[in-house]
Formats: C-alpha cells, sequence, structure tokens
C-alpha cells in the first residue's frame, strides 16, 4: 500500500502516527522526511530519538534509530558519527530534554563543534508528562505547575535556545529557528542543517517552534494563534548563523 | 497500518482524497484553508472524530494543496487538475 502524499522514508506501517491530533511533530518529521527524500540520504541517516513526547517518533522513520534518554541522544549520535563518520547523525529532541534535564550535552557539543544535526522541537511545556512548565514556557503562560502564570520575577525568563548556540559555535556551524506554521521555510532549514553535516562544516542546529494543542487545552484555531503571534514574538523565527555569509 | 479507505471530492481545480485511517480529526487544515472550504463531514476519523471534505456551500476549492502541506498526518492528498 502506497500513500503518495507521505515523505519515502517515513515507516508506512506504523501509520497513523502515536502523536496526539494536531501535534506539531508531525509537521516536523514531515519536513524533516521531505529533506531527507530531496537529498536522497535515507540509506545514510542514523535517527536518535529522545524521552518525551519525541521518543514517539521511535518507528516513525524507515532508517535506523536509537532511542536514549534526558539529552542523551545529543552525545549518543555524537559517539555514533564519530565511529562512522559516513553516517548522518540527526539528534532529535523537546525542549525539556534539550534544554533542561539535558541542556549540558547539546552545551558541550555546540561547543566541541561536533559534526551532527540536532533538532529540538519547542511546545512550551513538557507534554508526555502532561503539561508542566518547561523552560520554554512564554512568561505569563498558564500550565499545570504555573497555574496562575509563569511569573518571571519568581521563575525567570524562558530559554532563547538558538541565540545561545549561535553564540557558543564556531565558523562552519548552521543555527536556525524555524515553525511548522511556515511549513517550506522550515523544510528548507532542516535540509540546509542537514548538507552543512554532509559538508562536514560544523554543528547544524535547529528549534522548530511547534503546537501541543492537548496540554494548551487550545482548538485549531488557538493554536495556529498561539504558535504564530504569542511564541514567535518571544522566540524570533530566522536563520542565526550559518546561512551562507550572512547573519541575523 | 492504516486502512485505505477513502473520501474523494473531486472539484474542477482539484482532486481532494482524505484517508479516513489517517484522519485525526485536529482541524489544522480547516484553519488554514484560504477560502474556507473546507468543512466537516460525517465519516468518522481513526479516533472516531469527525473527518474534513471540501463541501462548505458557497465555496470553491481552489486545488492550493495547503491542507496537503499542513495536515500532521498525511491524511489528505490534492491533486491539481491541468489546465485545458
Amino acid at each position: 500500500m502506497e500513500f503518495a502524499q507521505m515523505p519515502k522514508c517515513w515507516r508506512k506501517q506504523t501509520k497513523p502516527h502515536k502523536f496526539c491530533p494536531g501535534c506539531g511533530h508531525g509537521l516536523v518529521l514531515k519536513a524533516l522526511g521531505m529533506a531527507i527524500d530531496e537529498l536522497d540520504i535515507q540509506k545514510r541517516v542514523v535517527f536518535g530519538c529522545d524521552i518525551g513526547c519525541s521518543l514517539l517518533a521511535w518507528d516513525f522513520f524507515d532508517v535506523d534509530t536509537v532511542q536514549t534518554h534526558h539529552g542523551r541522544t545529543t552525545p549518543v549520535i555524537t559517539g555514533i558519527k564519530r565511529a562512522r563518520p559516513e553516517l548522518i547523525g540527526i539528534a532529535y529532541m523537546g525542549d525539556g530534554g534539550g534544554y533542561a534535564i539535558g541542556s549540558q550535552h547539546l552545551v558541550n557539543a555546540a561547543a566541541r563543534n561536533e559534526r551532527i544535526t540536532a533538532i529540538l522541537v519547542n511546545n512550551t511545556n513538557y507534554g508526555m508528562t502532561g503539561g508542566q512548565m518547561a523552560p520554554t514556557t512564554l512568561p505569563n503562560q498558564k500550565t499545570e505547575t504555573s497555574p496562575y502564570g509563569r511569573d518571571v520575577e519568581e521563575m525567570g525568563y524562558p530559554t532563547q535556545g538558538p541565540e545561545m548556540v549561535a553564540a557558543i559555535t564556531r565558523e562552519g556551524a548552521y543555527v536556525a529557528r524555524g515553525t511548522v506554521a511556515r511549513f517550506k521555510q522550515l523544510q528548507g532549514y532542516l535540509k540546509k542543517a542537514l548538507e552543512n553535516q554532509i559538508n562536514g562544516s560544523g554543528f547544524s542546529f535547529v528549534e522548530v517552534l511547534s503546537g501541543c494543542p492537548t496540554n494548551w487545552r487550545t482548538n485549531a484555531k488557538e493554536t495556529w494563534e498561539f504558535i504564530e503571534k504569542d511564541m514567535a514574538k518571544y522566540f524570533q523565527v530566522g536563520e542565526l548563523k550559518g546561512s551562507g555569509g550572512k547573519e541575523g | 497500518m492504516a486502512t485505505k479507505d477513502e473520501l474523494v471530492y473531486a472539484g474542477e481545480k482539484g482532486r481532494f482524497t482524505l484517508y479516513t485511517g489517517l484522519c485525526k480529526g485536529c482541524g489544522l487544515c480547516i484553519e488554514k484553508c484560504p477560502t474556507g472550504v473546507l468543512d466537516w463531514n460525517d465519516v468518522l476519523g481513526v479516533y472516531g472524530t469527525p473527518s474534513v471534505l471540501p463541501v462548505a456551500k458557497g465555496k470553491v476549492c481552489t486545488g492550493c494543496g495547503i491542507c496537503q502541506q499542513l495536515c500532521p498526518d498525511c491524511a489528505i492528498k490534492v491533486e491539481r487538475t491541468r489546465a485545458g
């Protein structure tokens, strides 16, 4: 059976996938699948997923996949890439794994300029455990553990991941922030991030603004509004480093 | 694995196919449809939620394919009818 509209590298037997209705992961993985198809690298890709909702991608692609815990997908993929440099390593994680419990791995891999591609899906909360406050929760946003809204005096400001990674990486790195609301742009960013690794230039990092209708308790209209207005206002979408010479 | 049950709407500009075994009824496509032609219908999707078809009254599907692009589950396929 063939679904012509699906990327070729998707594993058709596992569809419909395990993500909630309206989840942004499906869109990010679709953009990633299309980028992999365009570059024709399905046989060389090793896909590493993290703990949290992102682990539900463990059977998503028809590529070799490994699942690790708490941001460790970055060092595991780094190890695989060092042992087998001809492979293309993709570390896929959520904002909880990448910015909270596993941020040391992301920071160190970026500082060492490892030749891997890290993709971080930012949905402003911990989706799998029920929508608790995450490092990326917006100021005044209500979550399970910030029922009166995130107070920046008490709880600090949200993490600006790509800005941090762009500041600590060397020349040759690629850093961008995309959003599921601009699908073609996101696909282009992911393709550039993979090409950057194939060329051996350095660390590639793409953060993606994504939706979590289940935990935000939003309908389709409110989900798009939150992604396009509230999130994009705080997290500026665009390429931060390595976009062919021009930065910013 | 998803069944291949499909709903087809053959419009003037394009052929719209919805795979009910993949549609989870999130409604993201309805909000993003530029002409507002997408609407819920009575056939249920994989989670027992209504599925979508481009059948809203007084609107026309232009076959732009934005719904196909933005469906997180790849439940929609749009084939544009060639002019002429």
